[in-house]
């Protein structure tokens, strides 16, 4: 099933920006200028954003407002960014992040 | 630096009416806000409130919000948006992160109005991604207009369960189930019938045992619980979802109160911790001010309430007007928010078991056990009645505090008198025209047009429809009852639509003539 709504019932046609190109986690995806990070990452049927420091466990979008820090990726090289409620600009370079910093689990 | 009258933390429904009620009398205001967005959660309620004229009844909640935008833009009220509030102290001084910088900024009050958040259950698996909160599911559909998911289970049958389980259907996705611990739904009747009468099913005594899947969710086990919330084994029922969505209440977020040194009390009733204020919402420290959620778990109408009472007081503190225009004003809006304190959902009837409504008719158990009205309870309240002819049924059974459908009778078929909490009656003198404008007017979506007799062996049923796509006139398909089971062969006869009925559509269906006072919802043939 189609992620976005094409029309929703009361709320009519969703407003988004322009569609713009960014990466994640090298490869190459679309979404549109403005929108959170997270919204763009489902709509292209990403779900695991991080795995956590000790356990390695996955996590991803929880709260959708900025408070809980689930959905923290490493957004132009900066670790603990919160997709949720960072805008998504053209030529992002998004990438899973493995525990707290922006360096992978075994280095 | 500057100073201001008054500082304002949160602009969501009770920060910006206070400032809007504050700017009024000529305060300087500043409001501070962490999110990108002004408005709180009003812009992710796209369901119409309830309540009466003054509450702003009938008005969709995201519209209610660009109301107090507009309001507090043409007041030229200071909004600043992306700070993040991150310390209060007790000389009135806010400390704010904008970015990587670091603000004080010092006025003479500080009104708190930073809402709540969502409380959360622990379950295995409960960290997997897929498993979100009610208010991200808000979010992602209403202000992102993406799908949280294709198949959801919804855990909490309180309104913000059974609000954001419709908005899910409106989104197109399908809710399997709505599970609960409590053995009775905690929300509204009425919306827990909209839900119930598109086939969602609700499972109450029971809560998730575990979210499976590796990466994320791709399924949920719930179980039924003792009376002391133990698991019963043997009980565990499998739902293939991909979401699981948590709406397990709220809790006020009082934590700069409790810095500032605020005395505060644990209150469950109000949803945690909150201050101890008197009837203005001021703190145990002098110019410190609260309002909202903040200061106990309500929703939004009385957010904007205590909103406005705090502002009046503030400026009755520092002089802007005299303790008799703030005590005029008060009165006018304690008057309005006790309105909305009362019924079977006032604040003081949280977790109890109510027996009978105010009218001494027996509560509808099998609506609070499955979440529709079963045929002899409808039968037993005022609003529904029998007639050939067209006229509305109101299948409203439970006293809470909304009256929009009297109002929107031209004709004046429906009663609900001077208390606002009584359930709404026909009377069956008055002619009914079939306009239809109670049906769209009812923000709890439970009056439809019943004609019995439409042709030989045929009525209609006219009922909102708030779906896509929009079946058309002539279209054929199936009759449900109110727990959503086909009942019966159905043809769209009309559909209406207009800017008055603000996006509620009516749909009128023909259906055999012993169908009309059980079909309540229609699904096409596809």
């Amino acid at each position: 099933m189609e992620k976005r709504l094409q029309e929703h019932p009361v709320l009519g046609k969703p407003e988004k920006g322009k569609k713009v190109t960014f990466t994640y986690d090298g490869k190459e995806l679309e979404g549109y200028e403005g929108e959170p990070i997270a919204v763009a990452l489902k709509a292209c049927g990403v779900m695991v954003h991080r795995y956590t420091k000790k356990e390695h466990q996955p996590r991803g979008i929880f709260c959708a407002i900025g408070r809980c820090t689930d959905c923290v990726m490493i957004v132009d090289g900066k670790p603990n960014i919160r997709t949720c409620v960072t805008p998504l600009k053209a030529g992002m370079k998004i990438q899973t992040q493995y525990g707290v910093s922006d360096k992978p689990f075994n280095s | 630096m500057k100073r201001y009258d008054l500082m304002i933390v949160g602009a969501g429904p009770s920060g910006l009416s206070s400032a809007i009620e504050a700017s009024k009398y000529g305060l300087n205001v500043i409001v501070f806000d962490e999110n990108e967005k002004p408005g709180g959660q009003l812009f992710k309620q796209i369901h119409k409130f309830f309540g009466s004229k003054e509450h702003k009844a009938k008005i969709r909640g995201f519209v209610i919000g660009q109301q107090l935008l507009e309001e507090a833009v043409s007041l030229g009220i200071e909004v600043v948006l992306n700070a993040t509030v991150i310390g209060l102290y007790p000389d009135k001084e806010l400390v704010v992160k904008k970015g990587d910088e670091i603000q004080h900024y010092k006025g003479d009050s500080v009104l708190i109005a930073t809402g709540a958040s969502e409380n959360m259950i622990n379950f295995e698996g409960w960290t997997l991604p897929g498993v979100i909160g009610a208010g991200a599911s808000q979010t992602m559909m209403n202000l992102h207009g993406i799908r949280p998911g294709e198949r959801v289970l919804m855990l909490g049958s309180g309104n913000v369960g059974l609000v954001v389980s419709y908005q899910l259907l409106q989104a197109g996705c399908e809710v399997v189930a709505v599970a609960d611990a409590s053995p009775r739904i905690g929300g509204y009747g009425v919306h827990a019938s909209k839900i119930a009468r598109c086939g969602v099913p609700f499972y109450l005594s029971h809560t998730i045992k575990k979210a499976e899947g590796t990466d994320h969710v791709t399924g949920v086990t719930i179980a039924e619980v003792d009376s002391r919330f133990q698991f019963i084994e043997g009980t565990e029922k499998h739902f293939d979802v991909d979401t699981i969505c948590v709406a397990v209440g709220l809790a006020p977020m009082s934590q700069l109160l409790k810095m500032a040194g605020c005395k505060m009390e644990d209150n469950p009733k109000k949803g945690g911790q909150v201050p101890i204020c008197n009837q203005y919402g001021e703190t145990s420290v002098k110019g410190i001010f609260c309002a909202g959620d903040v200061a106990g778990i309500e929703e939004a109408s009385s957010a904007m309430i205590t909103g406005r009472i705090a502002g009046t007081a503030i400026a009755c503190e520092l002089g802007f007007i005299t303790e008799q225009e703030r005590d005029e004003n008060y009165s006018k809006n304690k008057s309005a928010l006790s309105e909305l304190r009362q019924g079977m959902f006032a604040p003081e009837n949280r977790g109890k078991q109510i027996e009978k409504t105010e009218e001494g008719i027996d509560t509808a158990t099998n609506l609070l056990k499955n979440g529709f009205l079963s045929e002899n309870e409808a039968e037993r309240i005022p609003g529904f009645t029998h007639n050939k002819k067209i006229h509305p049924v109101i299948e409203c059974a439970q006293n809470i505090p909304c009256n929009p459908c009297q109002d929107a009778c031209p004709k004046h078929c429906i009663r609900i008198g001077s208390h606002i909490t009584a359930l709404p009656a026909v009377d069956t003198e008055k002619e009914c025209i079939g306009c239809g404008l109670c049906v769209a007017s009812c923000s709890g979506q439970a009056i439809f047009l019943v004609q019995e007799e439409y042709e030989e062996g045929f009525g209609t049923v006219t009922m909102p429809y708030e779906f896509l796509p929009l079946p058309k006139k002539g279209d054929k398909g199936f009759g449900c009852d109110r727990s959503g089971k086909k009942i019966c062969e159905a043809e769209v006869l009309q559909v209406r639509t207009a800017p008055a009925f603000d996006h509620t559509n009516l749909l009128t269906i023909k259906v055999p003539s012993d169908m009309v006072m059980k079909a309540r919802f229609y699904k096409s043939a596809e």
